[in-house]
């Protein structure tokens, strides 16, 4: 793959309106020079960088503080990761796991992005090792 | 400017720092250099020898070839970084979890370099999830 060409992985919120189909179908409209592929998750798109960016800001237009991208390493459909060639997919758990929060995040972004002051609770602190041991102590006796 | 993230491959962090207004430095940029580099056979053998030498520069002839393997990706962005963010707290399947030694060490390379450095905490409801969109634009800003 020549260098100025990506990949990337656009990853819609769970709490979003927003189906991988429609993300796919207005990057087609735009008749880009780029590779596209449906997801279970969003999309996969794939071409020189310029257009890729290009694609993403539409995408990114139908719901911004819940439509996520990030690069993705392999090309689309490269034998050795897509499913359909029996390829391996070990990147699946963390993908999985961050979508599920992005319903979370995007509680933010939005926050972030019409200036909401958070208020930040100090994090509970560790056990103190003696406090540790007495409890430790209790129990085996 | 160039902002290094741990875990390396997170989405989430991935797409904050380039939402606001920044380059992250991501595993995936790494990774896609080597697979779509025709000389690198298919893995498990896209490590090749001269990395696991180049991983030296990073961690010690004794510390395991896996984890020099995996330093001589992440430890090139860590020089090239000018900024870090990370995620503690996260579940045990979010981030690498190939090897937590490399991660370890990782984050030791971070610090010994000085890098101004912003450690956030996984979120576990909305209102952690306000405060870590909060901190990461906070510090983002901060750079410019």
């Amino acid at each position: 793959m020549p260098k100025d060409r990506e990949t990337r992985m656009i990853v819609i919120a769970p709490s979003s309106a927003v189906t991988p189909d429609q993300v796919t179908r207005l990057i087609h409209g735009m008749s880009m020079e780029i590779t596209i592929k449906e997801t279970c998750y969003g999309a996969m798109i794939e071409g020189a960088h310029e257009n890729v960016m290009k694609a993403l800001e539409a995408a990114r237009k139908l719901d911004p503080d819940r439509i996520f991208s990030k690069v993705r390493g392999f090309p689309i459909g490269d034998a050795r990761r897509c499913r359909a060639h029996h390829g391996s997919r070990p990147g699946f758990t963390q993908l999985e796991k961050e979508w599920e929060c992005l319903s979370l995040i995007e509680k933010g972004v939005c926050a972030a992005r019409l200036g909401q002051k958070v208020c930040q609770r100090p994090r509970p602190k560790k056990i103190p090792v003696e406090q540790l041991r007495k409890i430790a102590d209790e129990v085996s006796k | 400017m160039k902002v290094f993230i741990v875990p390396p491959n997170s989405l989430i962090l991935f797409d904050l720092v380039e939402r606001f207004g920044h380059e992250p430095l991501s595993l995936m940029g790494a990774i896609g250099d080597r697979v779509t580099n025709p000389e690198i056979e298919s893995p498990p053998i896209n490590v090749t020898l001269d990395d696991v030498k180049k991983g030296l520069k990073y961690a010690g002839i004794e510390v395991p070839s896996g984890i020099r393997g995996r330093l001589a990706l992440w430890g090139p962005l860590v020089d090239q970084a000018e900024a870090a963010i990370i995620m503690e707290e996260a579940p045990f399947e979010f981030g690498c979890v190939g090897c937590h030694r490399t991660d370890e060490m990782v984050q030791y390379l971070i610090k010994k370099r000085r890098l101004p450095l912003l450690v956030v905490y996984y979120p576990t409801n909305e209102e952690e999830a306000k405060v870590l969109v909060a901190r990461i634009k906070e510090f983002l800003e901060g750079l410019k």
